[in-house]
């Protein structure tokens, strides 16, 4: 038989690397073990329990509130640089465009020199005629708006769910207006809903210099002594109210400590850093326009801010009575960034330069926090529930015994029928059995994919239906058998014969998976998933390892008869 | 089983295609008129509204908890006793407002005044609120058109490859089959009073794929031996095929119906819901591969040749 020894090291290794992957799920080899894989097998929402939450974003809505904003900033700037000009409106601001009235071809010409220099990586004219311009939005610039309002939004969520500490929450972008949320094993849902659900507050806060930060953090540790409470026991917002209350006596009057996330930490509470910060700036998310990444003469990246034209002027005020201070940047009571003022800055306009002395990514990774955080107070985007699915933690534990309680019978009353109807070969088709199961649960550890309740049926399915490749082949070897040939032969053309109908059987079940796979949604793609791999490994356990099986039986150890 | 190299074997299928088509034509009309008078029951994945289950630790009667859940106003709402003990569902499909946004709000809002009333009205009986489930109009909507299209993609692939696999007088037989399938398990589905949902709808996709794997099996033996049996005709050849895999047929449907039903008695929920509409369904698509599939190539046959010789 050609190549047996080879196909035989194959299927060894096959089946020991399912082993190697399997093993962590059923023994807990601790983190420092000899064990090469540490991975264990993902379990979804509807089996560990927790909150599966499904949020629109009014991205449109963002759209509008800029636009009306741009009218707004479009007509001041306009009137500063005196350019005639009767209105400014906009028939759809959802879709980013305006209308600008003129009452001549000269006020028309003034105009669009106008947008043309300050406004033409923005705005494109659509069409004009003598008394009006209607411009809009560039595609490009509109896409990359809508994107970022997914972004920011995305980011004050994570923000907020950082708080409770949840293991590995997921939160991710669903289409082009959804974002969905995954909160395994989450005891206090209600509260995490809340949180998600209330609009970001941004401030500008001076930061004051009455305090040294050794000061402050003796002032904190005495606090949390005093009244036994830290940050890892409290969620943040609740210890930040805390805290300040247990310190109104102590700190300058008009001031509250609020926290920075130091920049290589991983949680807040892993290395939070106080700030002493005056509550007297009213300065906030309403005052700001926009801010976006942009770059220096020297292409490194910066963070760019348009205040409207009330938020100018108190800006201006701001940087000129606190020059050589640091101003933080405040986003639902976290400082993301404390930057120092150089100079009064007049005119609207600012620039967040970034401390050198890092590697670009870096440098542009904080650009983009920053400004993600100065939007998400500027221009938040606001959240509508549109599902929610909750499970807790006794039902998921009782519906995966359940199950596999089911799958266990099921898999034991197949092995014995098996063995009975088609003795020695059944023999191998339970092996095969075996070791399809465990080649199906390496992939789905190995590859992290995630067991949910339906991904369980379709595991119980494959199990019935993984023999059928097996039950094709001993069928024709019998057939075989029957027409007079040795069981060499009669093993050597059942096995290749029945490959055709194995095959088509195959693909026409994973054509279904994957159009169960592309249209599912959670559980039902882990049903999908789990059929698909399934597949795979009857492919490997029932045609690979089982022909190894008897080839080794009939050609290594020369077993005469098989009963069939 | 002994099968003699000019018999077709042991049943003559093709002669009772007839009947049997009779039958299936009947099944398939009755499902879809029921279907169509019926209506589809429908669960929150696709209708949206909520379901809450709760489970009591002390005793608590449906008709309290029922009242207590009433006494809000909050439109039709169901109550409906779950498992052994005091466990229920709860569910409602929200009253609509002027616009999605307006129902969602409301449905939001009412799911949190029935779980204030749980945790706060029968605090003594320690409710445990185990599931929630909301789902929006939106939402709903949506999974629906994604269902809809998912079952119309999927007799599309499976058109596509037996045509181009095997031969397209064998393609239009598979697809009715498993059209037939579908209609019938669905309709045993809504009768005994399931809901229909999204992992069900997935569950009836998966059947599509198992009945189509039955049905390639005989249609690849039909193709290996149409050559040899030329000249006793494709009736024959179509009763001699099913015959001789009809062992396979049988065993191979017997394991998969074990593991279904074994997950029906055992596990319940979702799970018991999928395995219900497997177990119909592996009963359904057994018959109709032996029965229906191969007869409708033969019947393809005649029309072709018919064709031929016009």
């Amino acid at each position: 038989m050609e190549g047996l020894r080879w196909r035989s090291i194959l299927a060894a290794l096959g089946v020991a690397a399912a082993i190697v992957w399997v093993l962590p799920n059923v023994i807990n080899f601790g983190e420092k073990a000899w064990w090469p894989s540490k991975q264990k097998l993902n379990y979804g929402l509807d089996i560990q329990g927790g909150l599966h939450l499904v949020m629109g974003v009014d991205v449109d809505g963002v759209v509008s509130e800029s636009t009306n904003r741009l009218i707004t900033s479009m007509k001041a700037d306009m009137q500063k640089e005196n350019v005639a000009f009767k209105d400014v409106k906009s028939a759809n601001p959802n879709l980013g465009e305006l209308t600008i009235d003129v009452n001549d071809a000269a006020g028309k010409a003034a105009v669009e020199k106008f947008l043309s220099e300050k406004y033409s990586t923005v705005l494109q004219v659509m069409n004009s005629t003598d008394t009006s311009i209607t411009t809009r939005y560039f595609d490009a610039y509109l896409n990359d708006y809508k994107n970022r309002v997914i972004q920011q939004a995305i980011e004050t969520i994570r923000n907020r769910i950082d708080e409770f500490g949840v293991a590995e929450p997921s939160i991710s972008q669903q289409g082009s207006n959804r974002i969905l949320i995954q909160l395994p094993g989450m005891a206090d849902a209600e509260k995490a809903k809340q949180l998600i659900n209330t609009t970001a507050k941004l401030d500008f806060m001076i930061v004051s210099n009455e305090k040294s930060q050794q000061e402050l953090q003796a002032m904190i540790a005495d606090a949390e002594k005093a009244g036994n409470y830290n940050m890892t026991t409290m969620k943040y917002s609740d210890y930040v109210t805390k805290l300040n209350a247990d310190l109104a006596a102590k700190l300058p009057e008009k001031s509250v400590i609020y926290f920075e996330k130091s920049a290589n930490a991983t949680t807040m509470e892993a290395g939070a850093i106080p700030f002493l910060l005056k509550t007297d700036t009213d300065l906030g998310g309403n005052a700001l326009d926009d801010a976006f990444v942009g770059y220096d003469q020297y292409g490194a990246p910066q963070v760019s801010l348009h205040f409207n034209s009330a938020g100018a002027t108190k800006f201006a005020d701001l940087t000129g009575n606190n020059v050589n201070r640091q101003m933080a940047i405040v986003l639902d009571k976290v400082v993301k960034s404390a930057p120092s003022i150089r100079d009064r800055i007049a005119g609207g306009q600012a620039v967040i330069t970034l401390g050198g002395g890092r590697d670009r990514n870096g440098m542009m990774d904080e650009a983009k926090m920053i400004s993600t955080a100065l939007r998400a107070g500027a221009l938040p985007a606001s959240l509508e529930q549109l599902e929610e699915r909750r499970v807790g933690p006794t039902l998921g534990a009782d519906a995966i015994d359940k199950a596999k309680l089911g799958s266990y019978v099921g898999a034991a009353i197949i092995v014995i029928f098996m063995l009975v109807y088609y003795r020695a070969m059944g023999v191998v088709a339970s092996v095969a059995l075996g070791v399809n199961i465990l080649s199906l649960f390496a992939l789905m550890t190995s590859m992290g994919f995630t067991l949910t309740l339906p991904g369980i049926a379709g595991i119980a399915l494959t199990v019935g239906f993984a023999v059928d490749a097996n039950v094709l082949i001993n069928e024709r070897i019998k057939e075989e058998l029957r027409l007079g040939h040795g069981i060499t032969v009669a093993v050597k053309e059942g096995y290749h014969r029945a490959m055709s109908a194995i095959i088509d059987a195959n693909v026409t079940t994973a054509a279904t998976a994957v159009v169960l796979l592309y249209f599912g949604t959670g559980p039902v793609r882990g049903f999908a998933v789990t059929l698909l791999i399934g597949i795979v490994t009857s492919m490997f356990a029932n045609v690979f390892v089982s022909k190894v099986i008897v080839d080794l039986l009939v050609h290594k150890f020369k077993v005469k008869k098989l009963a069939v | 089983m002994t099968i003699k190299n000019d018999s077709f074997g042991r049943f003559d299928f093709v002669g009772k295609a007839w009947l049997f088509g009779g039958i299936s034509l009947f099944l398939t009309i009755a499902s879809l008129i029921y279907l169509a008078v019926n209506g589809i029951n429908y669960g929150i994945d696709f209708k949206g509204g909520t379901e809450i289950q709760v489970k009591f630790a002390q005793a608590v009667t449906i008709e309290d908890l029922r009242k207590s859940i009433d006494d809000l106003k909050l439109g039709e709402v169901g109550v409906q006793s779950f498992g052994e003990g005091n466990e229920y569902i709860v569910r409602f499909q929200g009253r609509t407002g002027k616009t999605d946004k307006e129902t969602n709000e409301i449905l939001n809002a009412d799911l949190t005044q029935i779980r204030g009333v749980i945790t706060t009205k029968f605090a003594s009986a320690e409710p445990d609120i185990r599931r929630v489930d909301t789902v929006g109009p939106q939402v709903g909507a949506e999974l629906k058109r994604n269902g809809l299209l998912a079952v119309f993609y999927c007799l599309l692939v499976i058109l596509i490859y037996v045509a181009l696999r095997f031969d397209y007088k064998f393609a239009p037989g598979a697809v009715l089959c498993l059209f037939h399938d579908a209609v019938i398990t669905l309709a045993v589905f809504v009768a005994v009073g399931k809901e229909v949902n999204v992992a069900i709808l997935a569950a009836i996709m998966t059947l599509i794929g198992f009945s189509l794997n039955d049905t390639i099996v005989v249609f690849d033996r039909i193709r290996e031996i149409e050559g040899h049996h030329h000249e006793k005709g494709f009736g024959f050849v179509i009763n001699r095929s099913i015959n001789e895999m009809l062992v396979r047929t049988l065993i191979t449907s017997g394991t998969t119906f074990i593991s279904a039903i074994c997950l029906y008695v055992f596990a319940d929920g979702t799970v018991e819901d999928i395995a219900f509409a497997m177990c119909v369904g592996i009963f359904f698509g057994t018959y109709s591969s032996i029965y229906v599939a191969a007869p409708l190539v033969l019947l393809m046959e005649k029309l072709n040749l018919k064709k031929a010789r016009a």
